[in-house]
């Protein structure tokens, strides 16, 4: 799953990028940043889980759960706080006061409430494509914001996969589910003219 | 991008964006009038002073994007760059405009 979602993301980026080499809006490259990390983070927690599985959960080989964890969270930490700072940059009243509460999130160490702070910056992130859904009515827009109110969702299950197992595969394929709407968004925008 | 000409690369500056919005919104008058366009209608369209438009009109036409036809009165067309370039455009602003940010 966090394969074929990181595939995704990655395809994301690239049209981030292609958007960028265009219109050259530092949005967009904030964008394209923010899918390589998070499409980056994807493909080293699931190849850490595959080298886990395919030593067959021998006790040497757990420390790779964690590992891949770990750089899974920082990089989503650092791409969503990119997002929420591509929407700050884009209203263009970015001060240095909000750029400085942005930068601690942006390099806090793992703890107990990282979980939270991706789920406040997933709804942060959701909240404004929601805004944006409600003013375009557009299709794509409702894809995006979908997609991030999903994966904020899917965050929300990882938080209680900690107090009840069940939540563990829901949350995989709640993140699943909100990369495949970005994917139909992808899919939409790419349709021949 | 805009294809560039011969010797104007274009620049990721403040001044480039709006350029760059005012290229688009040419084209995109160009575009609208059925791909023949007088220079009125496109300086109103892309709400321009007449020796901006003029300014303009000439970048992109060494850019290589619009062609200028007509003997007595001028018209403006997209060429076949032109037109791909606008394709791409639409797509670009379709994919910007679903996460809210604008070109």
């Amino acid at each position: 799953m966090e394969f074929v979602a990181s595939v995704i993301a990655l395809a994301v980026a690239y049209q981030a990028m292609k958007a960028y080499k265009l219109a050259k809006e530092h949005s967009l490259l904030y964008l394209n940043l923010s899918f390589v990390l998070i499409g980056t983070g994807l493909v080293v927690d699931g190849l850490a889980n595959l080298i886990v599985v395919l030593a067959r959960v021998q006790r040497g080989f757990l420390y790779f759960f964690s590992v891949g964890y770990t750089i899974n969270f920082l990089a989503q930490l650092v791409a969503y706080g990119l997002l929420v700072f591509a929407y700050l940059h884009q209203t263009r009243n970015v001060g240095p006061a909000v750029m400085a509460a942005a930068l601690p999130v942006m390099f806090i160490e793992r703890n107990a409430f990282t979980e939270l702070i991706l789920i406040f910056l997933l709804v942060y992130v959701a909240t404004q494509t929601a805004m944006n859904y409600s003013v375009n009515k557009n299709v794509n827009a409702l894809l995006v914001f979908g997609a991030f109110a999903t994966l904020a969702i899917a965050h929300v299950f990882f938080l209680l996969f900690v107090l009840i197992p069940f939540f563990y595969p829901l949350a995989h394929v709640a993140q699943l589910f909100g990369f495949l709407l970005l994917l139909a968004m992808l899919l939409r925008v790419n349709q021949p003219v | 991008m805009i294809p560039s000409g011969q010797s104007q690369p274009l620049k990721a500056t403040a001044k480039y964006r709006s350029q760059f919005r005012i290229y688009v919104d040419i084209m995109l008058v160009i575009q609208r009038e059925n791909n023949e366009a007088k220079p009125t209608r496109i300086l109103y369209g892309a709400n321009l002073s007449h020796d901006r438009l003029i300014k303009y009109l000439d970048e992109l036409k060494t850019l290589g994007v619009i062609q200028e036809t007509g003997t007595d009165d001028k018209v403006y067309s997209l060429t076949q760059k032109g037109i791909e370039f606008m394709n791409n455009f639409r797509k670009v602003e379709s994919f910007a405009s679903a996460f809210g940010f604008r070109i």
